[in-house]
């Protein structure tokens, strides 16, 4: 056994306290009623690199920086006077500044200890950077993810936008190759050529609309969208959706209101989202006789200060067993999947302030579809 | 069995694809009629029609593989060439199996399509003389006694007179009689055409 602190018994029984305290791995401050510093472990100094004798007596402030420098002293100021808690009994995350200068994040938190008329103050402070790291390593991973999810999924929308621009182009083609035709036989097709040159124009003209249709959603955008309308970020995503669910032979009900209230998202996840939303009612309906493909998204009010939009299909429902992880990443009921889709769509909800959500149709059987769901806060709410 | 032009049947529910096709038969003086879906086409559609179908693959409502399934419980023969878009593949591939003429990647050269056309439209034309012929056969057939068809039966198995005699216990020379009546009934110039007769029969 290596060396272990060996805490040792008082002859009341008690715990003899200081190397408790100095095995811990938070920094412990015990201040007076005027903040000064009375005593500290050892954790603090090798916190903040001060020794104990720079400390003690020392006010409070002086282990942090910036606005908390002179607030703490006042919290325990006005405390003493109006007895008004402010920090005590609960943390608060603080700027600390290290004796040499450097600055780290820090939570703190303060009890109170009473021994008579005495008031002292115990505070309880934990480094929090290597949390902080952990924690914007995980964010910039999940916007990595939403990215290649983003690309995926435009993936499949061109090779739904390369069918629906084949159409165009073989009319076209077509066309022209008609008015050679013609035009080598010299006979009197004057009529028909005309008419062909007059449609060749008008498919040119859908192509490009095809194309135009696309622009929004290849856009990148990072930004939050102020004030916007889930009405008019769902239609700019509509005929997307279309080319998919035409290709299907799927019927889309569309079935957003008008007067919904404004909302603040980032307009490009959530129509990811919708999209992902469709996608997967796509793929569920294949095994759904063709008069019975219907995939129904609609959006309301259903709380003062919340917007719920839904995509209902007619599909293979959701199964007990693939309901328990339906939301984890890598879980996938696809031969193609990734299992990418819905833990995405649900962290991005989840950063607007929504939650994303499914039922099954019907509560009895998965075979009468299902309806997947997320809700969005109004522009009051946040 | 009445003579029915030949005609290119497309079925498309693209208006600019169809109408688009419909202008560059014309331009080679061959019929073509547009159909802007696959249920439109098999309510007007006759099994006396001779000629090709073109059918897109990918339609709302019915889609070309189920117009495909639909015509061949009806005894379609006509050959149906698909218009596939991007990643059909697999289900062209499906169609083929299903036996479909052909399929042709869109957008395609006018020139292919027009030789694929060519192709189907005199597959059809042979195979109309099939199925004359085999109607022809099956009338005839119709008119043989049951004795004649035993008789036939033997005979095209290559069985000479005597055996057949002995199998169905009569004379030789009733065997030759009836034989005689089969070729006439038939008309059958020779043995190798009634060999072929009953091979038409048998399929």
């Amino acid at each position: 056994m290596t060396e272990t602190t060996q805490a040792p018994i008082e002859p009341s029984g008690a715990v003899q306290l200081d190397p408790v305290l100095d095995a811990m791995v938070e920094s412990m401050i015990v201040i007076d009623e005027q903040g000064l510093i009375e005593r500290i472990n050892k954790a603090t100094t090798d916190m903040f690199g001060y020794t104990t004798e720079e400390l003690v007596g020392q006010s409070i402030g002086l282990l942090m920086t910036g606005p908390d420098k002179s607030h703490h002293v006042d919290y325990l100021e006005r405390y003493r006077k109006t007895g008004k808690k402010r920090i005590i009994g609960k943390g608060r995350e603080v700027q600390a500044q290290r004796k040499d200068g450097t600055k780290f994040p820090a939570d703190i938190a303060v009890g109170e200890v009473r021994s008579g008329k005495l008031i002292r103050f115990v505070g309880l402070i934990r480094d929090l950077t290597e949390h902080r790291q952990v924690e914007e390593q995980a964010l910039r991973q999940r916007e990595e993810m939403v990215n290649v999810s983003r690309l995926s999924m435009m993936g499949e929308m061109a090779a739904a936008m390369a069918h629906e621009l084949n159409q165009p182009l073989t009319a076209i083609a077509n066309y022209a190759a008609a008015s050679i035709r013609l035009l080598k036989q010299n006979k009197d097709s004057h009529e028909d050529i005309l008419g062909a040159l007059e449609e060749i124009v008008s498919q040119t003209h859908r192509a490009g609309e095809v194309i135009r249709r696309t622009r929004n959603f290849t856009k990148s955008g990072e930004a939050i969208n102020e004030g916007t309308s889930l009405k008019k970020i769902a239609a700019q995503i509509r005929s997307l959706a279309e080319l998919d669910t035409k290709a299907n032979n799927i019927r889309l009900n569309w079935n957003i209101l008008d007067d919904l209230p404004p909302i603040n998202v980032n307009s490009v996840q959530i129509q990811q989202v919708i999209l992902n939303l469709i996608r997967n009612a796509v793929d569920a309906m294949q095994d759904t006789p063709p008069d019975k493909r219907i995939i129904t998204v609609r959006a309301k009010l259903t709380a003062p200060q919340q917007i719920r939009l839904e995509v209902r299909d007619e599909g293979s429902g959701v199964s007990e067993n693939a309901a328990k992880d339906i939301f984890n990443t890598f879980f996938t009921t696809k031969t193609t999947g990734m299992g990418m889709g819905l833990a995405i769509c649900r962290t991005i909800v989840r950063t607007h302030g929504g939650e994303l959500g499914f039922h099954n149709n019907n509560r009895y059987t998965s075979s009468e579809g299902a309806t997947f769901f997320f809700t969005i806060p109004t522009q009051v709410n946040r | 069995m009445s003579v029915e032009k030949s005609r290119v049947f497309i079925v498309d529910d693209d208006d600019a694809v169809r109408d688009s096709l419909c202008l560059l038969f014309k331009t080679v003086d061959i019929e073509a009629i547009g159909f802007e879906s696959g249920d439109k086409f098999l309510l007007e559609f006759d099994a006396d029609w001779q000629g090709c179908i073109i059918l897109d693959i990918r339609m709302p409502g019915t889609s070309g593989l189920e117009v495909q399934k639909l015509l061949s419980e009806r005894d379609c023969t006509l050959p149906i060439i698909f218009i596939t878009g991007h990643g059909d593949v697999p289900m062209a591939v499906e169609a083929m199996q299903l036996g479909a003429f052909d399929f042709i990647q869109k957008p395609f050269r006018d020139q292919e399509l027009m030789d694929r056309v060519a192709e189907a439209l005199s597959s059809n034309e042979e195979n109309k003389e099939e199925v004359l012929q085999k109607r022809h056969v099956t009338e005839r057939y119709a008119t043989l006694t049951p004795r004649e068809t035993e008789v036939m039966q033997c005979v095209v198995k290559g069985q000479a007179n005597k055996v057949i005699a002995l199998d169905l216990e009569v004379s030789q020379r009733t065997v030759e009689i009836h034989r005689a009546r089969v070729m006439e009934k038939m008309a059958a110039r020779s043995l190798a055409a009634l060999v072929r007769m009953s091979l038409l029969l048998e399929n």
